[in-house]
């Protein structure tokens, strides 16, 4: 319902709003990695015209912006707490990465603020940069944070180590792989960009945004600033793309309410596309040492992580996904008697990186089923085969792991068999011996995964619903599309439960008079299922709630009242109430609330890829994807979901990556010249098909799905490209599979071989 | 972007005064460089002069022999025209592959010979066919135009009008997009010219350059095998993040096999 607005410019995002009266705000940043600030002249830029004020870390401090929330709260190994390093909104001691904020320029102009920034000195001692976490933790390291010795933030673990050593002393096998999941930027399409408005007599603060749901932000913020929840308020629009890294509150939000209190004055900021890459919160960056062991049948007796989190130079409020998701899913679809995993979070001289499409989930099937793959080569059995082997079977349901979550619920060989026979797994060889023939090498991969999602950390969802004379009903929810379709989604569950045609149902998300409602934000593919499931409860709400007016109306008692089609009727009586003549005299309004905690979608995603050993490209030949996500509201939906999330994955073996200099620290990959995306062409037609088991969580029956996609095209992906090399000799390589880096593994293999 | 004046020039005689008068005005034809230059600020001219409109800059003729495209031809005209296309189809292959659409709209040979990017399509086609670069002031030969780095012979305030190809008995360009810019990674220009062999490779080194080794080989033997094992020195090749100086080198050989194959015909 929403698309036409969307695709025809008709859509508003915060760039497009402007306030009267707003200045302008130009953010100057650090252009290297480490460094002591010594001094910050702003004289030069103050004399400019047009500006009206320069803030500064001195000012972040003075305000006591300093500490923004951190999510890491686990167990650490041996009692550990996590060491947070401060971070004032504006640098204010020493800076941490390149692109971190020192100053912000605020002036009547955008165009006043960029050249006054130019006359901001600022004065540093270079410190030497740490850009890689395994180099970041290692003794002699350059030291970021005085309260973070040696760079590590936490060390965790979870399982059972000695169960773990056990299974592998008396292995039949052990397979081992070291994998590292690339750092990536998300790159949504709508940059950045926030007006920060203060009311000095409410003393409140008024924020257009663009971001994923109002009440996270609401709460980062607040733990940032000192400011109370029930002083912030927003105003959100249209959102372009978020994938993780518009969940959190970030230094600039802070940085333009003390301009905004400074000047008396709304404060207005777009970023750059070139401040995107740099200064969003980048995804992923883990490095997974793993090994599994598997008896004299192929069974998998244990598996165990040793994980390096590297979170860039600062804490993002949001990165706790690589911790948490990737041990309440480590087991991956198999039933595996042990399980051990460690986690060491590093700080490095780097953008801070935060939750990106899966948060985690993507990670942990990457390297569960690289190492099954791998498993299977060692072995020389069928890819498939091995899977199906180690699969939880169905009874097995609800599935308590080892690391203890609770799988609710899969029927993981039908979802197999359903996958084998989409891609036409048996007819591979010939499509094989066919590549051949053109003088270009074929490999096909196959991934199994699950994720868990839905539950958020909000203690409710609510949903309100407004049913207005004409028989309208708007529902107000604090969850916020970034494209997911929940203006139809949400309409439609609204909908169907009061059996109203579509158009009569409307969606306003994050609504300005409607933010107290409490609920989480839209991540973690968990909106239909949580505030989804709130809407269906809300609706059979409303009709409950208008069942006595209807029956005084009608003249009979309410429990000879039925509703049906909108309206109310009674056997007796000829006549009928519709929905809207309950709010005649004035809109009716109810409130419904729901807990629901987390569903399992999961899916069996299988890549083929052709590899030109001339160049060392790789093309994707095709693919197929086969995904239990539940009960399915809107196809079409959950399809681009599915569609956007296997292109990320793609993107990200293929060829995304932010890569920072070893030496300097300096962004290397700071533009789309150097940082490459994946374009419409990378992807033949997915063949897919859906293999519900309906969830009981809710009563919707829906699993979350905004993430599945990339949970499964990792690895599929990844898989394909080794099985196209493994002929050669050639064994892992980590992503990105870049023309290059496949060229010098085929040339050396054939080389030597 | 910084503060600067517009002008839109209205002959060419007045944009190359108005250049002699001001040496820190720059010109802009398609602006597919010059823009996002000025956007990020690594450029800093008094004044835009803007040529792109100048009929004394368009056109494209075959006649006496040559292929003659005026300066402020548009790559998607290049691409698109049945004149290019009988003369050297070659050449309106390689304009259909530069950027995307939206640059070939805009995009211009003279603005991309002017411009030099070591990884630029045009360049190859101009060193491989052996063209002549006409500008206001003289003829420059290929051979002299090229001067490595963003750098060309063109004096300042130097305009080129047009480009004059002779016409090659069989040409073919086959390039390897980079994968995130889709600029040439390594590029290859491969003509039959009246003057003999002629091999222009771009994106592989700091310039486009002529593999001369290889125009040793093909002149003897027009065939892929001739390539087989020839000296192309790669110590001199780029080498960054995207690839190495080994791998450009082995692009080099791969994409001048494939458009040998493409003059023979062969797949």
């Amino acid at each position: 319902m929403e698309d036409t607005r969307l695709v025809t410019g008709a859509g508003t995002f915060a760039a497009d709003w402007n306030v009267p009266g707003q200045f302008h705000g130009y953010f100057v940043r650090s252009d290297r990695a480490h460094a002591e600030i010594v001094a910050v002249n702003v004289e030069q830029a103050l004399k400019h015209a047009g500006v009206k004020a320069v803030v500064t870390g001195a000012d972040a401090v003075r305000a006591g912006y300093v500490k923004p929330l951190h999510t890491l709260n686990f167990p650490g190994k041996g009692g550990m707490q996590t060491r947070a390093p401060e971070r004032p909104v504006l640098a204010h001691t020493g800076v941490h990465f390149v692109g971190e904020a020192v100053a912000l320029v605020v002036a009547e102009s955008a165009e006043a603020a960029q050249d006054a920034a130019e006359l901001v000195e600022v004065r540093y001692r270079d410190l030497p940069a740490v850009v890689s976490p395994e180099e970041a933790l290692a003794p002699g390291a350059p030291q970021l944070h005085e309260n973070v010795p040696g760079n590590l933030a936490l060390e965790a673990e979870v399982g059972d180590a000695a169960a773990v050593e056990a299974a592998f002393a008396r292995a039949a096998h052990v397979t081992r792989l070291k994998v590292e999941v690339t750092r990536v930027a998300p790159n949504p399409m709508e940059p950045r960009a926030y007006i920060a408005a203060y009311d000095a007599r409410a003393d409140s603060y008024m924020l257009h945004v663009c971001c994923q749901g109002i009440t996270t932000l609401r709460r980062h913020l607040s733990a940032y600033t000192g400011v109370p929840e029930e002083k912030l308020h927003f105003e959100v629009g249209d959102v372009g793309g978020g994938f993780g890294q518009r969940t959190p509150a970030y230094p600039e939000h802070g940085a333009l309410m003390l301009a905004a209190r400074q000047t008396g004055r709304p404060v207005r900021w777009v970023s750059t596309r070139a401040e995107g890459i740099a200064c969003d919160t980048h995804g992923r960056a883990n490095v997974i040492d793993g090994a599994l062991a598997l008896d004299g049948d192929g069974r998998f007796t244990a598996m165990r992580l040793d994980w390096v989190n590297d979170m860039g130079a600062y804490l993002s409020p949001a990165s706790m996904g690589h911790i948490r998701n990737t041990s309440t899913c480590m087991t991956g679809v198999y039933r595996i008697p042990a399980l051990y995993a460690t986690y060491r979070v590093a700080l490095t001289n780097t953008n801070p990186v935060s939750s990106y499409r899966g948060a985690g989930r993507p990670d942990i099937a990457y390297a569960v089923e690289r190492l099954v793959s791998q498993a299977a080569v060692d072995l020389k059995m069928d890819a498939a085969e091995l899977r199906r082997r180690n699969f939880i079977p169905r009874e097995a349901f609800p599935y308590k792991t080892p690391t203890g979550s609770t799988y609710e619920n899969a029927d993981l060989l039908g979802l197999l068999d359903k996958a084998l026979k989409l891609a036409d797994w048996k007819g591979y060889t010939k499509r094989r011996a066919q590549t051949e023939r053109a003088g270009k090498l074929r490999g096909i991969g196959i991934a199994t995964v699950i994720e868990n999602t839905g539950a958020g950390q909000a203690p409710k969802d609510e949903v309100e619903l407004e049913l207005d004379a004409r028989g309208t009903v708007t529902i107000y929810t604090v969850s916020k599309s970034q494209g997911h379709g929940h203006e139809t989604t949400l309409a439609m569950i609204v909908a169907d439960a009061l059996e109203l045609p579509l158009e009569r149902v409307r969606v306003r998300q994050c609504a300005l008079e409607k933010q107290q409602l409490v609920g989480g934000h839209t991540g973690g593919s968990r909106t239909t299922v949580g505030a989804g499931s709130v809407c269906h409860l809300a609706a059979k709400k409303l009709i409950e709630h208008g069942r006595p007016a209807a029956a005084l109306e009608l003249g009979v008692e309410p429990s000879q009242v039925e509703y049906a089609k909108g309206e109310y009727r009674s056997k007796e009586s000829k006549r009928a109430v519709k929905l809207g003549d309950i709010a005649r005299a004035k809109p009716v309004s109810v409130i419904a609330e729901g807990k629901f905690g987390s569903t399992f979608p999961n899916g069996c995603h299988i890549a083929e890829v052709e590899i030109d050993p001339g160049t060392g490209a790789a093309a994707i030949a095709s693919y197929c994807a086969v995904d239990d996500i539940g009960t399915v509201i809107n196809h079409s939906v959950v399809e681009g979901q599915l569609h956007g999330g296997v292109a990320q994955g793609a993107g990200q073996i293929l060829g995304e990556k932010v890569v920072y200099d070893r030496g300097s620290g300096q962004l290397l990959t700071g533009s789309f010249m150097d940082y490459y995306m994946p374009r419409a062409g990378l992807l033949p037609p997915i063949r897919g098909a859906e293999h519900p088991t309906p969830s009981t969580v809710s009563p919707l029956g829906v699993k979350g799905v905004g993430e599945s996609g990339c949970t499964g095209s990792l690895p599929a992906v990844a898989n394909a490209v080794m099985d196209a090399l493994a002929p050669l000799g050639v064994g892992h390589i980590d992503m990105p599979l870049t023309p290059a880096k496949l060229w010098h593994a085929i040339h050396s293999a054939r080389k030597s071989g | 972007m910084y503060s600067l004046s517009y002008v839109k020039a209205k002959s060419l005689k007045e944009a190359a005064a108005f250049l002699a008068k001001n040496p820190e005005a720059k010109l802009l034809a398609g602006g597919m460089t010059m823009i996002p230059t000025l956007k990020q600020r690594l450029a800093r001219p008094t004044h835009i002069v803007d040529i792109a409109a100048l009929p004394e800059l368009r056109g494209i003729a075959a006649k006496g022999g040559r292929l003659v495209i005026g300066a402020g031809t548009k790559h998607h005209d290049v691409a698109t025209s049945a004149v290019v296309r009988k003369a050297i189809p070659a050449l309106a292959g390689l304009a259909a592959q530069i950027g995307d659409p939206q640059v070939r709209n805009r995009g211009t040979i003279g603005g991309s010979l002017a411009n030099n990017d070591p990884a630029a399509d045009y360049p190859a086609a101009v060193l491989g066919l052996g063209a002549t670069v006409v500008t206001t002031q003289r003829s420059i030969a290929a051979d002299d135009f090229f001067q490595g780095l963003f750098a060309t012979a063109l004096e300042e305030g130097e305009v080129i009008v047009r480009v004059e190809f002779p016409l090659p008995k069989r040409a073919a360009y086959s390039k390897f997009h980079h994968p995130a810019s889709g600029y040439a990674m390594a590029g290859v220009f491969i003509a039959q010219t009246a003057g003999g062999v002629r091999v222009a490779v771009t994106g592989a080194g700091p310039g486009v350059f002529r593999w001369t080794a290889a125009e040793a080989a093909l002149a003897e033997s027009f065939k892929p095998a001739a390539l087989e094992g020839l000296p192309l020195d790669a110590s001199g090749l780029n080498d960054d993040i995207h690839a190495d100086r080994e791998y450009r080198a082995n692009l080099v050989r791969v994409m001048a096999k494939r458009a040998l194959a493409k003059i023979s015909g062969k797949k």
